[in-house]
């Protein structure tokens, strides 16, 4: 009879995980070598959703450029043409009504809260607690309601367009916007205390795929992943965009980096933005909500980022004399941390890939364009 | 609590013999917007250098091919005139001729909420230096923009494609590609005259 034991922990074998895996949410191809259970090399190969979207921003105008860059990604839509108009703002030195900047706000915070509550669902799936899974999802739902009742749509808000954005708050839909608030607080409140105090959460979470912050520098991540291990960065604190130099920003951080910190990262900062929307309630001021006129972009070239739910969202664009831009390029959060991965799947378990992997937040359709 | 050094256009002069064109801007919150063309494009590693050692992040990479200018490829030739022939095509600083082919690359830096980017451009299939040594960073960007333009980065660890399949030809950002063949069903006939290509014969 052959020794198994000795056989399978002597050799490093390949084994792939993807680019179609039940436990990954979008494809991705990772090569990973093992020594019995144990993880020793990772490669990653990518390109499974290339969709040459880069290429075609070049064959649409401007204008038609904030509806397609909306849709390179559902889960931080909004973040994609928020920050192509604030870099189109920025070369036609453009001033953004003051009460659109505020609704700026209140679009990517909702969009925030959903966002990291569905990662957060997905890792208590992930981990086998389905019914917290459930949980989340439903306690997520009051998230995608607000969408859906203030802005029309689920997941593409269409909120913004240049020179502002491209919907209003009445009372009516400030008191529904007010009390989905309030419904979600003490939801997301009991969601942390569960994710503080759970075994099963805890057993599959922490220590698990670490991240040191030299690591974490080296690779440049940024966003959640960053913040989760000791790295204070965040976009709306260092380079304050729309309403957040007025507003009560905290950045949270923690300093273990692992896939437990990362996810509470991701929680206070739902209930951060809860803040933020109250605040920009409570502050909005009055006024227009866009700029009245649609000027040409004139020749020029402008960087611009923001804060996704994933992180920092970079945007390069560069006009000239045509309605149609010479580039648009755009670096999204995952695009840094994917290459982090290496370094959390370093000595760990086959079972913990799916639970590291969706720890990065991935967005493969955004990573690829 | 500003993160761009007062003196980073002299340190990174310094360090870029053949000049560099340097632009400082910053919003209204005091967060600063740099702009660095290099007149040489093998300057780009001392000055990425400079910028490594304050601290910055290589945030992003772009290449592209920027258009050359359309009232000189109007003009007929046929006029002799040796002044028209001496101005040439537009170039760009540093003198790489702007004729549609040759590429701009730009690095987008971050220090700390700041932004630095530096420029520099590159003749049609020419070389420039890998920043992977410095920015780990640099390895996915590099290797995309490699992929896109008929491009060659020196020294790249890890050149292989990395989003656009290898069968797939080189440079695609080069080419016009139709939005059919871009989406892989440039007609229903001819998407099912492929299978049955493929499955060699009539069905």
């Amino acid at each position: 009879m052959t020794d198994v034991t000795h056989t399978t922990t002597a050799e490093t074998y390949t084994i792939p995980v993807g680019p179609l895996h039940v436990a990954l949410e979008e494809p991705m191809y990772f090569k990973i070598d093992v020594r019995g259970e144990t993880i020793a090399n990772v490669d990653i190969n990518a390109g499974h959703v290339h969709r040459g979207i880069e290429y075609l921003t070049t064959k649409r105008t401007i204008y038609q450029n904030v509806i397609l860059t909306e849709r390179i990604c559902s889960l931080c839509s909004n973040s994609h043409p928020e920050t192509f108009a604030m870099a189109a703002e920025q070369i036609a030195g453009l001033e953004v009504p003051e009460r659109a900047l505020y609704l700026r706000v209140i679009a990517g915070e909702i969009k925030r809260i959903a966002s990291n509550l569905f990662n957060i669902a997905i890792l208590a799936h992930l981990v086998g607690y389905e019914t917290l899974f459930m949980h989340v999802m439903e306690v997520r739902e009051v998230a995608q309601d607000i969408k859906e009742s203030v802005f029309g749509n689920r997941m593409d808000l269409g909120a913004v367009c240049i020179g502002g954005v491209r919907y209003d708050l009445d009372d009516e839909t400030t008191a529904y916007l007010s009390g989905a608030l309030d419904k979600l607080v003490p939801e997301i409140d009991e969601i942390i205390a569960t994710y503080r105090t759970n075994g099963s959460i805890l057993g599959r979470t922490r220590g698990i795929g670490i991240l040191k912050r030299e690591d974490a520098l080296a690779c440049g991540v940024v966003g959640p992943v960053a913040r989760a291990s000791g790295i204070d960065y965040d976009v709306r604190m260092v380079a304050p965009y729309a309403a957040y130099d007025r507003l009560p920003m905290v950045v949270h951080t923690l300093t273990d980096g692992d896939v437990w910190s990362r996810a509470m990262i991701r929680l206070a900062e739902a209930r951060t933005a809860i803040e933020l929307i109250r605040a920009c309630l409570r502050d909005l001021p009055g006024g227009p909500t866009h700029l009245h006129d649609r000027p040409d972009i004139p020749r020029g070239q402008a960087v611009a980022k923001c804060e996704a739910p994933r992180g920092e969202l970079i945007y390069y664009l560069k006009t000239n004399d045509n309605p149609e831009p010479e580039r648009v390029k755009w670096r999204v959060p995952t695009f840094m941390n994917w290459d982090a991965l290496r370094y959390m799947l370093a000595d760990q378990k086959i079972a913990d890939i799916a639970i590291i992997v969706n720890s990065i937040d991935p967005c493969v359709s955004c990573t690829e364009r | 609590m500003t993160r761009v050094p007062e003196d980073l256009e002299s340190r990174l002069a310094a360090v870029a013999p053949g000049g560099i064109d340097y632009s400082e801007a910053a919003d209204v919150h005091g967060t600063k917007v740099v702009w660095v063309a290099l007149a040489d494009k093998d300057a780009l590693l001392p000055v990425a250098t400079v910028l490594h050692e304050l601290g910055a992040r290589l945030s992003m990479t772009c290449a592209s091919q920027p258009p050359a200018p359309e009232e000189e490829e109007a003009e007929e030739p046929a006029e002799g005139e040796e002044a028209k022939a001496d101005e040439g095509p537009r170039a760009s600083f540093g003198g790489t001729v702007l004729d549609g082919t040759s590429y701009e690359l730009a690095y987008h830096f971050d220090l700390d909420g700041d932004t630095v980017t530096v420029i520099a451009h590159v003749s049609q299939g020419g070389e420039i230096d890998s920043l992977t040594p410095l920015f780990r960073t640099a390895d996915w960007s590099e290797r995309e923009m490699m992929e896109l333009y008929a491009l060659t980065v020196r020294s790249h660890p890890d050149p292989r494609r990395l989003f656009i399949d290898p069968t797939i030809d080189a440079a695609v950002f080069e080419r016009l590609i139709p939005f059919s063949t871009l989406v892989n069903a440039a007609s229903t006939k001819g998407l099912w005259e492929k299978i049955l290509n493929k499955k060699g014969g009539a069905a």
